[in-house]
């Protein structure tokens, strides 16, 4: 179901507008993505098995090993990614 | 004569035929990937083969390298608009891979696995194709690292983000499974000589 009210409008709200800063795309997705979890973690929001997947992939496109630098389609991936949680997150 | 594409060195009339619409040729072979380039140890290394078929199997890499070995000349293609003409691969063709697994009927589809979870889909006659191998070998070396090191899938007819690096396992199923980047807006098909770059 769902998600409704004043925080989960925020929540979304507040995602997008992160996602849309100017700046680094993978550093606007990691805290549009803190954001997201703040709001899973206060119950504002609904953690979907289909986001939990998307998250999931997310996680591996931004992974950085220790002395590695992010691959040059980590930014795209985020992206693309990004998007589809956004529109997941309209119906969380 | 030669013709200047734009960005990239010049190239000759029967190259530029070679040359998908929107691409520009590069001599270089760009890295392309997202997130880390994934450490390796060949000895735990394995392959695993599965789903609709008759015969699942797994190799480890001893066993990869005595398979018979296939060498392809051929050109690439990138989703970002780079091609790269005249590449050298050497590895095992698909069908070696194909003949072994014994595909049932209902295998049309296969989901390419890879490190760290990253996915590719084709149609099995895709893949079939005569031209497709799993290489371990670019332009005479071992791939590096940053190239798939140690496998790497090449189906030159398709963008190469259909060709994964660092491949594990290939898993057929009767229906198509988008991959990772098809999953998030790539086009399912690929085809570079009809610009199939998004489904959007």
């Amino acid at each position: 179901m769902t998600s409704t009210g004043p925080a989960a409008e925020a929540a979304r709200r507040q995602f997008s507008e992160i996602l849309a800063r100017k700046g680094h795309a993978v550093d606007n997705v990691r805290d549009a993505v803190a954001r997201l979890e703040q709001a899973f973690a206060d119950g504002v929001l609904t953690r979907t098995s289909e986001i939990a997947g998307v998250l999931a992939d997310l996680a591996v496109a931004l992974e950085q090993d220790e002395g590695q630098k992010l691959g040059g389609k980590s930014a795209e991936a985020a992206r693309f990614i990004s998007r589809r949680l956004e529109q997941l997150i309209a119906d969380a | 004569m030669s013709i200047f594409l734009g960005r990239g060195p010049r190239v000759s009339d029967q190259q530029k035929k070679r040359i998908p619409p929107g691409q520009y040729f590069t001599e270089k072979w760009p890295v392309l990937h997202y997130g880390s380039v994934p450490r390796v140890d060949l000895k735990t290394w394995d392959f695993k083969v599965w789903g609709e078929v008759d015969n699942p199997f797994e190799f480890g890499w001893a066993e990869f390298k005595e398979m018979p070995r296939k060498a392809l000349h051929t050109d690439i293609h990138c989703v970002t608009r780079w091609s790269r003409l005249d590449m050298d691969f050497d590895g095992v063709a698909i069908q070696t891979i194909l003949e072994r697994a014994k595909l049932r009927p209902t295998a049309r589809f296969v989901v390419v696995h890879a490190e760290q979870g990253y996915t590719a889909n084709l149609p099995v006659e895709v893949l079939d194709d005569d031209d497709v191998i799993l290489a371990d070998m670019a332009d005479g070396a071992p791939l590096t690292p940053d190239h798939g090191y140690p496998l790497r899938l090449v189906v030159p007819r398709r963008y190469f983000w259909k060709s994964a690096k660092w491949v594990r396992g290939l898993q057929f199923v009767p229906a198509d499974r988008p991959g990772f980047w098809e999953r998030y807006g790539y086009h399912n098909d690929a085809d570079p000589w009809k610009e199939e770059r998004f489904s959007e």
